[in-house]
């Protein structure tokens, strides 16, 4: 029966042939996994994030588990674009599957650099633009908390870019359909919701931060109802923008909420750490629950949510109420 | 080699002094782990469900045949503590074997094998390895802890015909003192007599950092067998950096390592 479940989605005008990407820093540029999975497998792959010049890293202790969940801050380490494009997008473009550049840069104008050098390469579907990450330092914080600065940035990028744009959303907002309805606006092809979400953690013995940069980026299970959330937001809001769903995805199931909340695809990314067959394990999962619950396809399930029934009202209201 | 992810089951779990556990862990298929070689681990994750995600890197202590192999460890934080309660027939997942070995004996180089409490296994692996190959007289043990009770599987070292030289900080086992203390004067005694000697060290992070000054001051060749914390084990999450000298100001535990040139690591 779930032979014939159609997987196939898209994200805006990025054709997938399945919902399950892996998710950026968690799968580095994917040849690590070729020992373990069957990459050709996966619906795609989100590289790690790419600034314009090498990047070396935070200082150490740099991840620490907490409860369901892991804190990092690994400081967005990376070869480079020069480098990306030479030594490590080859392997990525042979394997088939959807090919999702992560970039950022450490300003308005290395975004939009990393994002014009990005275009020389061959076999890239999409840019995931990091507006996100709370591992850096300078000036970061701006582009992905406020509306107009997302903006013009994302437009800016959206200019130089040969492929379709995905702007990776932080969840550290008051206001996440603002910031995904400003992007949207600036030529976005869709948004991926959510980045890690700011935590710390202490080791008492040592009187210290659990990581080197005292706060990190909060990911796993731990986060997912909050990543639902936003999704289930953003959806409602803005029923046009394509969402890449993600935050703690470990089964089939979580796959399944996160589509009937409204997102198109999914990514997983902590859970490869433990299992670097996750992502084909949850497609199998996922294929399997679909035909359970009887939906022929992904695409019947994307936003499925149904709400619950209103009680009547003379039922609600309080028989000691008076009046 | 290339590492694999499979099934164990729990064969035995021994219990040891000093509150140290030593699992017995077998496949039901020939595994990679049984090309493993002293320095080298493996990540390992039971049944934890949702609430404690990440697999555990232990050093490899012995893998006997194709199918099994052991790991040494005390319980410290959490996933430990859940190690510790494992029961014959419980499964565990394995990934495995992954890291760089230590190097492999040299002729006319006597390898001086330091360990420090929970750092035994690698160096423990390595004498097996000797004795197996018939190099028992080629390599000695200095083997550190709190106590007497902290030292463990002395009867292995014994019937191998491995000289082990203890050292214990209350003084019940050895010289009263940190492992350097046996391990200086040996390096003292090498250089006056001139053999040439190596040092293959693991242990806690301040104790490798003692072994690394002492084998610098005295332009020994040694390797520090590492431990950071890591996620995966396979050189995805980044976490665990080894701050070198070089090109790069770090490189990472997991793949580059977890063992390194003594004269390579970043500590002060």
């Amino acid at each position: 029966m779930t032979e014939g479940i159609d997987l196939t989605t898209s994200c805006g005008p990025i054709a997938l042939r399945t919902p399950i990407l892996a998710a950026s820093g968690c799968f580095a540029y994917g040849q690590q996994f070729a020992a373990f999975t069957d990459l050709r497998a996966l619906g795609g792959i989100s590289t790690k994030g790419i600034s314009p010049l090498p990047r070396f890293g935070n200082p150490l202790p740099r991840i620490c588990e907490t409860t369901g969940g892991m804190l990092n801050s690994i400081g967005l380490e990376n070869v480079g674009v020069e480098a990306f494009l030479r030594d490590k997008l080859p392997f990525l473009r042979d394997l088939g599957v959807s090919v999702w550049v992560n970039f950022f840069g450490v300003d308005f104008e290395t975004y939009v650099d990393c994002a014009r050098k990005l275009g020389e390469g061959q076999g890239i579907d999409a840019l995931e633009m990091n507006i996100s990450c709370p591992n850096i330092k300078k000036g970061g914080i701006e582009f992905g908390t406020v509306p107009e600065v997302a903006h013009r940035l994302t437009r800016a990028c959206v200019e130089v870019s040969r492929v379709p744009i995905i702007v990776k959303l932080s969840p550290n907002v008051s206001d996440i359909v603002a910031m995904a309805d400003a992007v949207q606006k600036a030529g976005a092809a869709g948004v991926s919701l959510i980045n890690t979400i700011t935590g710390m953690a202490i080791d008492v013995r040592t009187r210290r931060p659990k990581i080197a940069t005292t706060y990190g980026g909060l990911s796993g299970p731990a986060i997912k109802p909050i990543a639902l959330r936003m999704v289930h937001q953003v959806a409602r809001a803005l029923p046009d923008l394509p969402i890449c769903g993600m935050g703690g995805i470990l089964s089939g199931e979580d796959a399944l909420e996160f589509l009937m909340a409204g997102a198109h695809c999914v990514q997983i990314g902590t859970a490869n750490f433990a299992e670097p067959g996750a992502c084909v394990r949850v497609t199998e999962e996922l294929r399997a629950l679909l035909g359970t619950l009887r939906f022929p396809s992904v695409r019947a399930a994307i936003g499925s949510l149904e709400a619950h029934a209103a009680e009547p009202e003379h039922l609600v209201e309080s028989p000691w109420s008076g009046g | 080699m290339t590492a694999a992810q499979f099934e164990v089951r729990v064969e035995a779990n021994r219990r040891l002094s000093g509150g140290y556990f030593l699992l017995e862990l077998a496949a039901a298929a020939p595994t990679p782990v049984a090309d493993a070689v002293p320095g080298q681990f493996v990540m390992l994750r039971g049944e934890w469900g949702r609430e404690l995600l990440n697999p555990r890197a232990f050093s490899i202590l012995d893998a006997p045949d194709a199918t099994r192999f052991s790991i040494l460890a005390k319980a410290y934080g959490e996933g430990t503590r859940r190690l510790k309660r494992v029961e014959p027939g419980d499964r565990l997942v394995t990934t495995g074997p992954l890291g760089a070995a230590f190097p492999r004996p040299v002729a006319g180089v006597r390898d001086l094998l330091v360990a420090g409490g929970v750092g035994l296994p690698p160096l423990h692996f390595y004498a097996r390895m000797a004795q197996r190959a018939g190099l028992s007289g080629h390599v000695e043990m200095y083997y550190g802890g709190r106590d007497r009770d902290d030292l463990v599987l002395l009867d292995d070292l014994a019937a191998w015909g491995v000289a082990a030289n203890l050292a214990t900080e209350d003084g019940s086992a050895g010289v009263r003192g940190y492992v350097t203390a046996a391990l200086s004067p040996r390096l003292d005694a090498a250089a006056r007599s001139g053999e040439v000697v190596r040092v293959l060290a693991c242990g806690p992070t301040p104790m490798l950092a003692a072994v690394r000054r002492l084998v610098l001051e005295r332009g020994v060749q040694a390797y520090l067998c590492l431990e950071e914390n890591m996620a995966c084990g396979f050189g995805v999450c980044l976490g665990c950096a080894v701050p070198v000298y070089g090109a790069k100001p770090y490189r990472y535990c997991c793949t580059d390592g977890p063992v390194f040139d003594a004269r390579e690591v970043r500590w002060p």
